[in-house]
């Protein structure tokens, strides 16, 4: 046995320390965010979860709504059914956009591309991954949004697929904001993806090879397989990005609440650009309900972050089988 | 138009000067001007101040401020003056929006909160001691795209809630045309854009449209935040730069802005309308048409100061007029600080020391009247320990 130093003792209590530092964070926030939202979820029951009007009243108004003991500004009402809408159908259509596009940049920039072009583009990458969420949301309501909606989306919208056709504005809209969320998540998934390729085993790369199998038949049945777990993970990853951006979405998405977006091109809202937009106002709610809502609201989010986790760590796990035809683990 | 600066030269006590020495270069009285020895100290700002108690605090005080992010740039250009005249008062602002203001002050954080609004009712009942003090006047234009029409276009607080609610889609809908006789109108597509963060401006045009549109007072309402109804092809912008901006990309845009951008505004080609006041006038948002609304509106502003001055009777009353407040504890933890909060506050609506032109002008803000000034004085002498 290996005696332990007094180094080594005052290494592993710093060490167990900082290992507990995100655990406690973020029981801390819970904790916050449960003890803020209590009133509302007390006030609202089950209609914020079957409701669609997410209104903090007329602050200026003489009377209160009261419900099971707690008040609310007049006219009131809490439902959050269509930002859980936005907030899902964004963020994955920019994960169905994102993650294609990722994976097969990240094969082509490690397989394909000459090493010497490899480490200059790698950086542009990791420079895109860097810039802040403000200035896509800048460039996506001022340049990227009216370019497509007048070079793409009335092309898109003459098609009159059903929920993929109307009126499409000046580009702010779902569409838009899925567009600008995939463009923010392509990063982080394919700079996650370049490493997990650059960890395949050579040798089984050097056997597929060997075999006879062409370059394209080599990513196909050895590279994929062996990194498609980390693959879901990196989508995680880039899920729970698109999931919770807020500056970004709140410029572009049009912040239009109470109802679905009537196609694809319409104004709509999330969870989280909903919290930055209304939060000041709910501020001067002397009730205090706006700002009990908005809690709610936040700590619902953080709940739909923790599922979408747990199920892609599912599914990670149910295709964890055989991967390799040679064996994992080498 | 020049009254303010008449009002200052008027006054050139030595006093005054040395209180306004610290920014206004376009006075040329101030180049005489002692500067930082206020040895008067407890002489008052201003007139009718005796009761106030103002003066140089006996030890230092630093105000802390919050809120509005349209006040904010106005109270950076009076810390100065304001240090020069009382050498123990700092004045430290930050923005943050006008419910954080509030609730800063609420909260004791702050000793001042900045605010577009008023409080409410259900405030002031809830935090008895919290007053809300005018500083200045602002105002908001209504701003369009059209390229072609160069007669500024009239227009009623009814057909503005008609473009927001989705139901006048063109600019040359008969409702539009008969408020413009002789003006060509294009068939242009109306896009209404509107704020996406928490707004003052929002509350104010929002309570123009409520005094004006009986649909929409039961409707959308006002605050800073309302639930907008659906138009088709709406925008919506980040503050006020972002609705000149976005106004500016948008042919058939209508946008309210307010008055601070409204130099960026014409600068970026928008027309301004002239919106129609409760006496059937078209007016535009000139200092004397504002001064006009406030003195006007003065005789229903109650003794809290909590008032609209939207929708103003006079035939050259401008409709979308509020205070800027600073949201203050009439009680405060001593008298110290109640001495500098008094101070400050009697400085800046002076406008021979605070709310001078020169001061005024990067906002575009207008000095509270006369007619008004003895209602806040006595709100501010309410502040003590």
């Amino acid at each position: 046995m290996i005696r332990t130093s007094g180094g080594d003792r005052s290494a592993k209590l710093v060490l167990s320390a900082a290992a507990m530092i995100p655990a406690a964070a973020l029981g801390f926030v819970v904790f916050e965010m449960v003890k803020e939202a209590y009133p509302a979820i007390v006030f609202n029951g089950a209609r914020f979860f079957t409701t669609k009007t997410f209104t903090i009243g007329n602050l200026y108004g003489t009377g209160v709504e009261v419900r099971h003991g707690y008040k609310a500004a007049q006219g009131a009402t809490f439902g959050i059914l269509p930002l859980v809408f936005g907030t899902l159908v964004s963020s994955l259509i920019a994960l169905v956009l994102a993650v294609p596009v990722s994976v097969l940049g990240a094969i082509l920039l490690v397989e394909r591309i000459p090493r010497r072009l490899q480490a200059p583009l790698g950086v542009f990458l990791e420079l895109l991954a860097g810039v802040p969420s403000v200035v896509f949301g800048l460039w996506g309501v001022y340049t990227f949004g009216p370019f497509v909606a007048r070079d793409l989306y009335r092309y898109i919208s003459d098609l009159h697929i059903p929920w993929l056709t109307g009126a499409v504005g000046s580009g702010q809209g779902l569409l838009t904001s899925s567009l600008v969320l995939a463009i923010m998540v392509v990063p982080i998934v394919a700079a996650t993806t370049r490493e997990l390729i650059h960890s395949v085993p050579v040798l089984t790369k050097e056997g597929a090879t060997a075999l006879g199998l062409t370059p394209l038949e080599s990513v196909r049945v050895v590279t994929i397989p062996f990194i498609r777990t980390g693959i879901i993970a990196a989508a995680l990853l880039g899920w729970g990005r698109a999931l919770g951006e807020t500056i970004a979405v709140l410029l572009i998405s049009g912040n239009f609440l109470n109802a679905y977006p009537k196609s694809i091109f319409s104004s709509f809202s999330t969870m989280a650009s909903t919290i930055a937009a209304l939060l000041d106002g709910a501020l001067t709610d002397a009730t205090g309900m706006a700002v009990h809502a908005l809690a709610e609201l936040g700590l619902v989010l953080l709940v739909i972050t923790l599922l979408t986790n747990l199920a892609g760590r599912l599914v990670a796990r149910r295709l964890r089988g055989p991967g390799l035809p040679v064996g994992r683990g080498v | 138009m020049k009254r303010p600066i008449a009002l200052a030269l008027v006054s050139t006590s030595a006093l005054a000067v040395a209180a306004c020495g610290g920014s206004s270069s376009s006075t040329p009285t101030t180049a005489s001007a002692p500067g930082g020895t206020v040895a008067s100290a407890s002489t008052p700002a201003g007139s009718g101040g005796a009761s106030l108690n103002t003066g140089n605090p006996s030890s230092p005080v630093t105000l802390n401020e919050s809120g509005s992010s349209l006040l904010f740039p106005y109270l950076q250009v009076l810390a100065s003056p304001l240090q020069a005249a009382y050498s123990n008062i700092t004045l430290a602002p930050t923005a943050g929006g006008s419910g954080k203001g509030i609730s800063d002050a609420t909260a004791g954080t702050t000793q001042l909160g900045g605010s577009d609004a008023y409080l409410s009712p259900g405030q002031m009942a809830a935090n008895s001691s919290l007053m809300n003090i005018p500083i200045v006047i602002s105002s908001q234009a209504v701003d369009y795209n059209l390229a072609g029409v160069t007669t500024p276009l009239k227009l009623t607080g009814n057909v503005l809630a008609g473009m927001y609610q989705g139901k006048i889609t063109k600019w040359n809908d008969p409702a539009i045309a008969a408020l413009n006789p002789g003006v060509t109108l294009p068939s242009t597509t109306i896009v209404p854009v509107r704020r996406v963060d928490s707004s003052g401006d929002t509350f104010i045009f929002t309570s123009f449209l409520s005094k004006t549109n009986p649909a929409w007072s039961s409707g959308p309402g006002f605050g800073t935040t309302v639930t907008w109804p659906a138009a088709s092809g709406e925008l919506t912008a980040n503050g006020n730069p972002g609705m000149v901006q976005t106004c500016k990309a948008t042919p058939g845009c209508i946008a309210y802005i307010g008055i601070s951008s409204q130099a960026a505004a014409q600068s970026a080609g928008l027309g301004e309308a002239m919106l129609q006041n409760q006496a059937g006038q078209y007016v535009t948002p000139t200092q004397a048409n504002v001064t006009s609304a406030v003195n006007s509106g003065v005789s229903s502003v109650p003794a809290n100061l909590a008032a609209p001055l939207i929708y103003e009777p006079g035939a050259t009353s401008y409709p979308i007029v509020n205070f800027e407040y600073l949201v203050v504890k009439s009680t405060q933890p001593d008298a110290n600080t109640a001495k500098a909060i008094r101070t400050f506050l009697a400085f800046a609506i002076d406008p021979s020391t605070g709310s001078t032109s020169a001061n005024l002008a990067k906002e575009q803000f207008v000095a509270l009247p006369s007619s008004v000034i003895p209602k806040v004085q006595a709100a501010i002498a309410k502040i003590g320990p």
